[in-house]
């Protein structure tokens, strides 16, 4: 159940237009505001379909397919969120944080300060950093998402 | 289909990148190897939004390699 009453319809399109329909839609809503969408993607696992997140109704997608010139059809009925959940891989906390990768803390009480990763649990989520300019190199773990990488780590 | 060269995403938060750095979180950490597109357009009321933690809406990779 949608926590905001959104429903996910599947839309037919051409083989291989899946991403050009999402930003024909996208481009589309700037002169229909009748249109409620939330958000649209194209899996690529979902050969020749886009979903579509809103909480508009059957018909009101129909008119898609109209206005959308590789838009073909939509499947009736809608498809319930749990069934497009494993679609979405939510951006890791620690993606692209290595050991040797200089960041900046973002949250804390060390917040602003620069520091270089020293190991990185993936499992945990969290990277374990010694601050740039302190004098006695502490080890700190924080959360792999209250950092931002500056620079990578040297191949 | 002729493997043609995807635009560039940003590793950390997923977004599509133009330029050098992600205009979203500063890193220039970028690859082209990602699979699935997504546009959010109101973050705020949206499922798909929420699951993948995005607060701002734009053009977003559903997965990144
Ligand atoms: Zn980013």
């Amino acid at each position: 159940m949608s926590e905001f009453g959104n429903k996910i319809y599947a839309l037919k399109t051409t083989a291989n237009k899946e991403r050009k329909v999402v930003d024909d839609i996208v481009k589309l809503l700037k002169d229909h505001p009748e249109f409620d969408i939330k958000a649209i993607m194209a899996p690529d696992e979902l050969r020749g379909y886009v979903l579509i997140e809103t909480p508009d109704e059957y018909a009101r997608m129909e008119q898609i397919v109209r206005l959308i010139p590789n838009a073909r059809a939509v499947v009736k009925g809608e498809t319930s969120f749990a069934e497009v959940e494993h679609f979405l891989e939510p951006k890791a906390a620690v993606a692209g944080i290595d050991e040797g990768t200089i960041v900046e803390l973002i949250a804390g009480p060390f917040k602003g300060e620069k520091a270089v990763v020293k190991r990185v649990d993936a499992g945990k989520e969290e990277i374990t950093v010694e601050l740039y300019e302190s004098m006695v190199p502490i080890p700190i773990t924080v959360r792999g998402d209250n950092v931002r990488v500056i620079e990578k780590a040297q191949e | 289909m002729v493997s043609k060269k995807q635009q560039n995403v940003c590793r950390s938060c997923h977004r599509m990148v133009d330029g050098d750095a992600c205009v979203m979180c500063g890193s220039t950490n970028l690859t082209d190897d990602w699979a699935g597109y997504l546009v959010v357009i109101d973050p705020r009321h949206s499922d798909i939004a929420q699951k993948m933690n995005i607060d701002a809406p734009g053009r977003i990779a559903l997965k990144v390699r």
